[in-house]
């Protein structure tokens, strides 16, 4: 991991205090370790991968092995979602590409932090990331993508119980709008297989947020014509 | 095979000891004979022999307390005070026990997922809200950028156009204007004005798209107050002659010295200048006044017009703001000129504002930071 010396604990010890936060849901104390990270983040998508996902990997770890309650998580993932809204002034002002990317998270699937964090990486890659937040109706999705033509559709999918909502959702979009690329991508598929989606037309699964910058850094380089 | 006592027994060691619930003994007149640990945590002040009615906040003490115990199985919704100090409603239960009333009391479950759900969809649409608003902003600030800049390009490809216009018609009418009829005359006179009104727009323009565009570049230097009015009064001075008003500069303190870009003080005081006489009457007074304080300098124009209501002056120095009250002469403005003013005061890290009272005239102030050069004094 980037970052440190202005910290002043090392920033191992300043994750754990951070989720020692989350845990006991001090947004307080989440939100000072939160601050000074960002004062001296140098690049934000490190902050959103080395503190913000990692942190919550690691609570939900804790609630799957039955460590705490579902509230604990919930309100955990709130904390951090909030917390997320301090990075905008930052993440707003990237110089744009003219990209834009629509992020959804499809019908029934409620976990929208992930999401939320896609549209912000396509934001601070320059392009415009439009999310449209949890349980999104496909007839509005289409509605949506019709009025705004992005460049790409990021869906989300946190529970691998929705993957049936996500094909049927791929599908129709693709069906719609043929030359539009979908990526999918989630805490699901720390359990799906890339292949669940990738037969699908047009279809493209990233796993994580180092995949999603790669596949933004390929697509926005110039192209040899 | 347990036997029922044993069941019973075990339940009650149970949740006297470590159920999530409330649990306290009451005797026949309703005051607390025992406390379970539950209620030890949630209600740390409560002592044997308190009434049962103490513990529940005063709004939501029912009068008729002891007939609601003797409803078996009725769940009653009391709001008690809890050692947090936040009330909290929970369900009690009374059963009927020899010699008294057991009351166990426990948070509505459904009520609370259903409660948190609710939280935890509100706290994300207050973030999506928030997230949308970010990215709002950051799309009125592009398109703010876009206006800038083509107001700049289409202020500054008018402006060659609009000044050429004026030196002709200037030229026809000094080499021309004997050989020409009074109506010719007045309308190369109103083709005039118009540009002038025209060229006027266009620099107000070209102000704003720099401003706007954060490239305002003061050039500043220490500059008295004597010579930032002697670059106003010629100017001023026929601004006010035009139309027979009386300018009265008054500046005490001529020496003291700010530091500022004088020609953009000297653009202010004359817009200062210009709308106090826009709306004075032939006859009337304008003052030009600066006066000293220790640490800043107040410039004021005053007039004797019609004075700005309230809700005038909140909204004078934004873009296009014009007051309610009308041009004496019928004279004509853009609306951009306070806006600037307020830009340039800004950029010299001063203050501006109107001081006015419908009926009254009106009075527009900057104050501007004193630098003052201090004489190093000789030891003695």
């Amino acid at each position: 991991m980037k970052l440190a010396e202005p910290l002043q604990l090392a920033q191992e010890d300043l994750y754990r205090l951070y989720v020692a936060g989350l845990l006991a849901n001090d947004r307080a104390q989440c939100q000072k370790i939160f601050e000074e990270w960002l004062a001296v983040a140098p690049d934000l998508s490190l902050l959103y991968e080395n503190l913000v996902c990692r942190s919550l990997y690691e609570v939900g770890e804790r609630w799957e092995q039955g460590h705490i309650s579902v509230a604990t998580e919930h309100l955990a993932t709130a904390i951090s979602e909030s917390l997320l809204n301090l990075t905008y002034p930052r993440l707003f002002a990237t110089p744009r590409n003219g990209r834009v990317a629509v992020v959804a998270c499809v019908a029934n699937e409620y976990h929208q932090i992930g999401g939320k964090m896609v549209a912000d990486i396509f934001e601070l890659h320059g392009w415009r990331g439009y999310f449209l937040g949890a349980n999104t109706p496909l007839a509005d999705l289409k509605t949506l993508l019709a009025e705004k033509r992005p460049d790409v559709l990021a869906l989300s999918l946190a529970l691998p119980a929705n993957l049936d909502r996500l094909t049927h959702a791929a599908t129709e979009v693709h069906a719609a709008f043929p030359a539009l690329p979908i990526v999918v991508g989630g805490q699901a598929f720390r359990w799906l297989e890339r292949a669940q989606v990738e037969h699908l037309p047009g279809v493209h699964c990233l796993k994580n947020l180092g995949e999603l910058e790669t596949w933004i850094q390929k697509e926005t380089a110039p192209k040899n014509v | 095979m347990f036997e029922a006592a044993a069941i019973a027994e075990a339940l009650r060691n149970f949740v006297w000891d470590s159920a999530p619930v409330l649990a306290l003994g009451l005797d026949e007149n309703l005051c607390v004979t025992a406390i379970n640990a539950q209620s030890q945590r949630v209600l740390p002040a409560t002592t044997v022999g308190q009434p049962l009615a103490e513990l529940l906040v005063a709004f939501n003490r029912p009068d008729d307390l002891a007939a609601r115990i003797r409803q078996p199985g009725a769940v009653h919704r009391f709001t008690i005070s809890t050692a947090s100090g936040m009330p909290e409603t929970l369900g009690f239960r009374f059963f009927p026990l020899p010699g008294g009333t057991l009351a166990v009391a426990g948070l509505d479950f459904a009520e609370q997922q259903q409660l948190r759900t609710e939280v935890l969809k509100l706290n994300s649409d207050l973030n999506n809200l928030t997230r949308q608003l970010h990215q709002t902003n950051a799309e009125l600030r592009e398109l703010n950028q876009l206006k800038n800049q083509f107001l700049g390009m289409a202020a500054h490809d008018l402006r060659a156009p609009v000044g050429l216009l004026m030196s002709y018609n200037e030229f026809v009418l000094e080499e021309a204007g004997e050989t020409l009829s009074a109506e010719h005359r007045g309308f190369l006179q109103t083709c005039r004005a118009t540009a002038e009104g025209m060229k006027q727009l266009i620099e107000n323009f070209l102000d704003v798209a720099v401003i706007e565009s954060g490239q305002l570049r003061l050039e500043c230097a220490p500059v008295t107050v004597a010579e930032i009015i002697a670059g106003v009064r010629p100017l001023a001075g026929l601004i006010a002659g035009k139309k027979q008003i009386e300018l009265i500069v008054a500046a005490a303190d001529e020496a003291r010295t700010v530091c500022g870009d004088a020609a953009k003080l000297q653009q202010v005081l004359v817009n200062f200048i210009s709308n106090a006489v826009q709306h004075s009457v032939p006859g009337q007074r304008v003052w030009l006044t600066v006066r000293g304080e220790p640490t800043q300098l107040i410039f004021a124009v005053r007039d004797e017009g019609q004075g700005l209501s309230p809700a005038e002056q909140a909204r004078l120095f934004a873009p296009f703001a014009r007051a309610g009250t009308k041009k004496t002469a019928g004279e004509r403005s853009t609306g951009l000129g306070l806006a600037i003013a307020r830009q340039v005061i800004a950029a010299h890290g001063g203050r501006i504002w109107v001081e006015s009272e419908p009926g009254h005239g009106a009075t527009f102030l900057f104050a501007l930071p004193i630098q003052e050069t201090t004489q190093p004094t000789e030891p003695t």
